[in-house]
């Protein structure tokens, strides 16, 4: 049997993208020519966009932010609104977009008040710089690329939280599929031993596990937290969330998948467990 | 019957790039053939889809009403500064 396991590509991740510990399986032909990633997915980009300067949207030369999503019609029409005053377009905003901002807000500063004050400030940023916005990005990736930036000033300020600072990785040893679960050696090593848990639907989308799915994504660490909340709980696209979060497409994939893989493992234990705890 | 080419245990690492769109197509195919035939790892993509839609669900929570009124203020002192 050979298996064609494919080489690191990518520039050297801070986090390895396995889910559980375990040995290199045999390389194969192609192995050590790796192709450049072939890009051919939704929303995949291999330009990694720096983090921009707050409001950079309007700053000379930026980037043409490839990837990202211009704004849609109905975006453009609660620019306008706002620009106008009017209260309402404001508040479909906040309800819209709020509590991810303060989940974000919460992965780079300490305290929920801090995070609170994060969005509260970032929500002045944006109307007041309502009218630099040109457009070059979606309105939810510019909103979030302010909070990102904001958060991340504040959080470097607080000696207790510094979730982004440097390339602290997240823990590698805490696997997201645990290594037992899988055949050790043998004509099946690496095929489940334990396979998953069949989780049920309805239960799984169900409104009796809300509070615990929150409390799982507050669990996870920071930047798992970050990536998933844009990700998945918001529906920005890979390009949008790198950008927001200064990650490279790589990263960004390597969290998510670290993420998801934990909150699946979650849900499993929680409906093993037949009952959902606070 | 033959193992697949593939093991589970690569299909877990590479299926979040596989999602993505983002793996080289000499793994895609491996990984896809071996979905096929493995029913387990076709569970656990469903599950990770399933993780998924229910982060979806979180959208949009409500935000604490005293920090929602705190914006509403604040946003009713810019638009007077504006006009003012």
């Amino acid at each position: 049997m050979v298996l064609v396991r494919r080489v690191d590509r990518h520039a050297p991740a801070p986090v390895s993208p396995r889910c559980g510990p375990r040995r290199l399986r045999s390389t194969g032909t192609g192995a050590g020519a790796p192709a450049a990633a072939s890009g051919d997915g939704p929303g995949y980009r291999p330009t990694v966009v720096d983090v921009p300067a707050e409001l950079a949207d309007s700053a000379v030369g930026a980037p043409a932010t490839a990837g990202s999503s211009p704004p849609s019609a109905e975006e453009l029409a609660l620019v306008q609104a706002l620009r106008d005053g009017d209260q309402a377009a404001f508040v479909v905003l906040i309800d819209r977009y709020g509590s991810a901002m303060l989940r974000l807000a919460r992965t780079y500063v300490a305290t929920a008040e801090a995070a609170e004050d994060v969005v509260q400030e970032t929500w002045l940023g944006v109307v007041r710089g309502i009218d630099r916005f040109e457009g070059r990005s979606s309105l939810k990736t510019w909103i979030f690329r302010i909070l990102a930036n904001r958060a991340r000033t504040t959080g470097s300020r607080d000696a207790r939280s510094l979730p982004f600072s440097g390339l602290t990785p997240d823990d590698p040893s805490d696997p997201t599929v645990e290594p037992e679960r899988f055949t050790p050696d043998g004509r099946w090593a690496g095929h489940w031993a334990v396979p998953p848990t069949p989780l049920p639907e309805d239960r799984v989308l169900g409104l009796e596990l809300r509070a615990n799915l929150e409390a799982v994504i507050d669990g996870l660490p920071a930047r798992q937290r970050a990536v998933i909340v844009l990700r998945d709980v918001e529906g920005l696209s890979a390009t949008e969330a790198s950008e927001v979060l200064g990650l490279s497409d790589a990263n960004q994939r390597v969290l998510l998948h670290r993420a998801r893989c934990r909150v699946r493992a979650q849900l499993e234990t929680l409906v093993t467990d037949g009952g959902s705890r606070p | 019957m033959n193992a697949p080419l593939m093991a589970c245990i690569d299909v877990v690492d590479l299926v979040t790039e596989w999602m993505e769109g983002a793996l080289d197509e000499d793994h895609r195919g491996e990984l896809e053939e071996h979905l096929v035939v493995c029913p387990d790892c076709t569970e656990f993509v469903r599950q990770l889809r399933l993780t998924q839609q229910s982060l979806a669900n979180l959208r949009a929570t409500a935000l604490a009403s005293v920090v929602r009124d705190r914006l509403l203020e604040e946003f009713a002192r810019w638009t007077d500064q504006r006009q003012g």
